[in-house]
């Protein structure tokens, strides 16, 4: 059906390993400023393209994924600390028995916060399904205040307000950009195939689609279930990334990251979301001079924090009143397409001499 | 025990009563005609078997399957698809993807095994496509496979909805005004492929259609719904000359 | 419990539900014209408090002018949002004008922490709303009985605009049809434009309050009481204006009592509202009220 598929499938293979020879360069040769930034691109990657998968393949537009990465980060957080170290920073009340002595290397941990997630998505999924919309939306959002209250108040499982200190930086190139190329491959490969198409035609039109005997709320719970996994992941690379973890970090302010993402990539494109990750995370990175003091000569402006997001808030409300597609719409790259971009250069090449 | 019944079935919206005690028995392989003014409550006798509304009062049941107050997938599932007044397809996506999602419901695989492309799940996307293919060539639109479906034209979006029911592997088809919009021409080769599938497929046929003409022409019997209650049943011929009928098209003289 | 503490606690419930009524009013009659969830509302109601901070701060003006001129700016401002973002994007997708109230809101939020600053900010309450009276042995703050009153006395008027106005029945007959309603000849922008400043100012007095009760604010403290503002109104049925006020009411008592009877659940009061949310919609999806719920 797809044509040059084998091609493509080589073309992307090539693509992945020169990806790895970069990573490794970079491994070796880039300052940790860098580093940190191609990190933080490859855990953008991840959660803005779980994040897509329920918002814009399914079309249910939800605002959860602050409180799936959250449940992500603290399981594997409380599971990589070794018991002497979560003993010493529960100082208000000690922890709960079971969290208390497990413990278990980096990537059964980071499975396990995909696991627990998708669990708490799976259960999550029963009542938010039966509203769609707006009410989703904010039922969600709702959803992602109560996880972080709850992480607040229980003292004996989170250490409340003052968080988990101390977890091991485990997350390094290797780690976050091969998760995220696991969880691409994955949710790509889910949504090319009948179960994706199911979950297209529940967001297109979702009477047609149980007219044609899809069951859209499974479908709904599929695309939910999935994405809290990898977005549970991603909050366990976050985790051994930033090393310290607290309530105040799961704000709704990292789900409206993730949401200029998705739309910049075009809502329905993983590919696009994956791209716009990396532009906006580099944009942001870029951007950092806004909220700098500003010495210019004899004008003086002083550190401004917030501006960054004001621009991004002013970014999101501009596309959505004249680029409303983003940058793929609901298109995905493809090697057929290049290659034909290509084209044109390569016969123009070949009539020269 | 009968094919498809329904018994004293009703619909209330309210204090409105859109379908008050509608009652039909269907027979393998039958084109049974459902017509009457606008607001009849034909569309709405639709829903209710196909799992939209469930029925205030009354039952409905398809092979021996009791199907009132089912969901909509799950009477699909069951052998009964539909096609919508106003065509409902998936306009983002193309023909024969549209056709592909209606084939979702008969695959074994797990979206595990779709993702890791297991080889039951290879079989059985190769089965789709093909599939699909099959019953594009049925109606006609086999060379427009990859085009966006939102971009053909109206007759031939009317042919890719039944195309995508027949892929649910129905064995009634619930057509809602298959001819709408269509002219003269097309409404005869309209006719003739319905009758064509019929025979290929094995289909029980329950139509609503305005076009008098087509109507008499393909049904072998009606039922003449006026304000939800049925006036009238019988050959096209018994209901030409029913003198309520006339009254209900034409209003009191 | 005390019969005292329990008087004071339903004074403390009326007022802070008093508060979500009227936020909420905003959020409903909004979403009754455009089904839009006006994110950006609980900002809204912040900007309202800069505004009448500033008033008295900046410009030394007498609290109650200040208070004024900050409801007559709030109104501006809803007007200018519905300009300038919502109404752009009226006839796109839903989601569109979803996500661009969201962007809304962030803008509002972060362009509040350019221009006012993060830090907390006290607000002036007047000495006539600050007198602390002791009856019976329930002592309660002036400001907290006058809250009700004040809430009731602007619903009161939102009412007679919605019902016994031109410009209400034009609201009522968008809310029904939107299209049908522009080819009757009314301005339906216009419309909308009063709607969002009616909304807004309501929002901005519900704020001011707020701000006296506590008395401080910060940029960033319209999240929460927007939030739960919205809950209130889906409780007393989305599009029904009196429903909004008895769905905050509610809201609010159901807050403070929890809270006085089982203290040790006090850090979860701001999980309270989801709760009720998420069971309304499991149970009720119609809301108390029983409005319809669009689809």
């Amino acid at each position: 059906m797809e044509e040059h598929h084998r091609r493509n499938q080589i073309l992307t293979v090539i693509a992945v390993g020169i990806g790895l020879l970069f990573l490794y360069g970079a491994q070796e040769y880039a300052t940790s400023y860098q580093i940190r930034i191609l990190n933080n691109c490859a855990l953008f990657v991840i959660l803005a393209a779980s994040y897509n998968l329920i918002n814009g393949v399914t079309g249910q537009f939800s605002l959860e994924p602050n409180a799936f990465v959250a449940i992500g980060a603290y399981t594997s957080a409380l599971l990589t600390l070794t018991p002497a170290e979560k003993q010493l920073s529960f100082i208000i009340e000690p922890i709960m028995w079971p969290l208390g002595v497990l413990h278990a290397p980096f990537f059964i941990s980071l499975l396990a916060a995909g696991v627990v997630t998708a669990f708490v998505g799976f259960l999550m999924g029963f009542p938010v399904f039966r509203v769609r919309g707006d009410y989703l939306a904010i039922v969600t959002l709702g959803f992602g205040e109560v996880v972080r209250v709850v992480a607040n108040n229980t003292q004996t499982i989170t250490n409340g307000p003052l968080g988990l200190k101390g977890i091991a930086p485990h997350t390094n190139l290797w780690w976050s950009w091969g998760i995220a190329i696991i969880t691409v491959f994955f949710i790509a490969r889910l949504v090319r195939s009948s179960f994706g198409r199911a979950m297209k035609a529940v967001k297109y039109d979702e009477t047609a689609a149980e007219a044609v005997g899809i069951n859209a709320f499974w479908h709904k719970m599929l695309a939910f279930t999935t994405s809290a996994f990898f977005e549970g992941v991603g909050g366990g690379i976050l985790a051994h990334l930033i090393t310290t973890i607290s309530p105040t970090l799961f704000t709704f302010f990292l789900t409206f990251n993730l949401l200029i993402m998705i739309v910049v990539g075009g809502l329905g494109s993983t590919t696009g979301a994956c791209i716009a990750a990396i532009i906006v995370t580099f944009g942001g990175e870029y951007l950092r001079f806004v909220e700098e003091p500003i010495n210019f000569w004899f004008i003086h402006i002083p550190a401004i924090p917030g501006m960054r997001m004001v621009i991004f808030s002013i970014i999101l409300i501009l596309m959505m009143i004249f680029a409303r597609n983003g940058i793929m719409g609901t298109k995905e790259f493809s090697w057929n397409w290049v290659l034909n971009k290509i084209k044109p250069v390569k016969i123009f090449l070949r009539k020269k001499p | 025990m009968d094919f498809f019944t329904t018994k004293n079935l009703t619909m209330k919206f309210g204090g409105l009563v859109a379908v008050n005690d509608f009652n039909i028995t269907l027979e393998k392989g039958e084109i049974v005609g459902l017509i009457g003014p606008n607001g009849a409550g034909k569309t709405t006798v639709f829903n209710m078997i196909a799992g939209y509304y469930p029925p205030t009062e009354g039952a409905i049941v398809f092979q021996e399957n009791i199907i009132g107050g089912k969901k909509a997938n799950e009477i699909t599932k069951l052998g009964i698809a539909r096609t919508f007044q106003n065509i409902r397809l998936f306009t983002e996506l193309s023909v024969v993807e549209n056709v592909m999602i209606a084939y979702h419901c008969r695959i074994h695989s797990t979206f595990i095994g779709a993702v890791l492309r297991l080889p039951l799940y290879r079989r059985e996307e190769k089965m789709m496509y093909e599939g699909a293919m099959e019953y594009l060539r049925e109606v006609g639109l086999d060379d427009l496979a990859l085009e966006p479906s939102g971009s053909l034209p109206y007759g031939k979006q009317r042919r890719l909805e039944i195309a995508r029911a027949l892929a649910t592997g129905p064995q009634l088809l619930l057509l809602d005004e298959p001819a709408a919009g269509m002219n003269p021409n097309e409404t005869q080769e309209l006719l003739q492929l319905i009758l064509r599938l019929r025979d290929n497929h094995n289909l029980t046929i329950f139509l609503i259609e305005h076009d008098m003409k087509f109507v008499m022409q393909i049904c072998e019997r009606m039922k003449v719904l006026d304000y939800g209650t049925t006036i009238a049943e019988g050959t096209p011929e018994e209901i030409q000359n029913n003198e309520r009928v006339i009254k209900a098209y034409l209003g009191e003289a | 419990m005390e019969p005292t503490v329990f008087a004071q606690q339903l004074i403390n419930g009326i007022s802070l539900g008093s508060l979500y009524g009227l936020i909420a009013i905003g959020y409903t009659m909004v979403y009754g014209i455009l089904r839009l969830i006006n994110f950006a509302h609980g900002d809204v109601m912040m900007m309202g408090c800069f505004f009448a901070f500033y008033g008295i701060m900046m410009f030394s003006l007498p609290w109650w002018a200040s208070f004024i001129i900050a409801l007559v700016l709030t109104g501006l401002l809803g007007v200018l949002i519905d300009r300038g973002a919502y109404r752009p994007v009226r006839n796109a997708p839903r989601i569109s004008a979803l996500i661009t109230a969201i962007g809304v809101s962030f803008l509002l939020e972060n362009a509040g922490l350019v221009v006012f600053g993060g830090r907390q900010k006290a607000f002036y309450r007047p000495e006539i709303f600050s007198e602390v009276h002791t009856i019976g042995g329930v002592r309660f703050l002036e400001l907290l009985i006058w809250v009700p009153i004040i809430t009731l006395l602007i619903l009161a008027v939102i009412l007679f605009i919605i019902y016994k106005t031109k410009v209400g029945r034009a609201m009522r007959c968008i809310s029904h049809d939107m299209e049908t309603t522009r080819l009757m000849g009314v301005d339906v922008n216009r419309v909308i434009a009063i709607t969002f400043a009616v909304g807004s100012v309501a929002a901005a007095a519900g704020g001011i309050m707020w701000a006296m009760r506590y008395p401080q604010i910060n940029p960033l403290m319209g999240i929460i009481p927007g939030l739960k503002a919205f809950v209130a109104a889906v409780l007393g049925g989305i599009g029904n204006v009196a429903g909004a006020m008895i769905g905050g009411l509610l809201l609010g008592l159901a807050e403070i009592l929890l809270v006085a009877i089982r203290p040790d659940l006090s850090g979860y009061r701001d999980a309270i509202a989801f709760a009720i949310l998420i069971l309304i919609l499991i149970f009720r999806p119609t809301g108390l009220m029983g409005e319809k719920l669009p689809e």
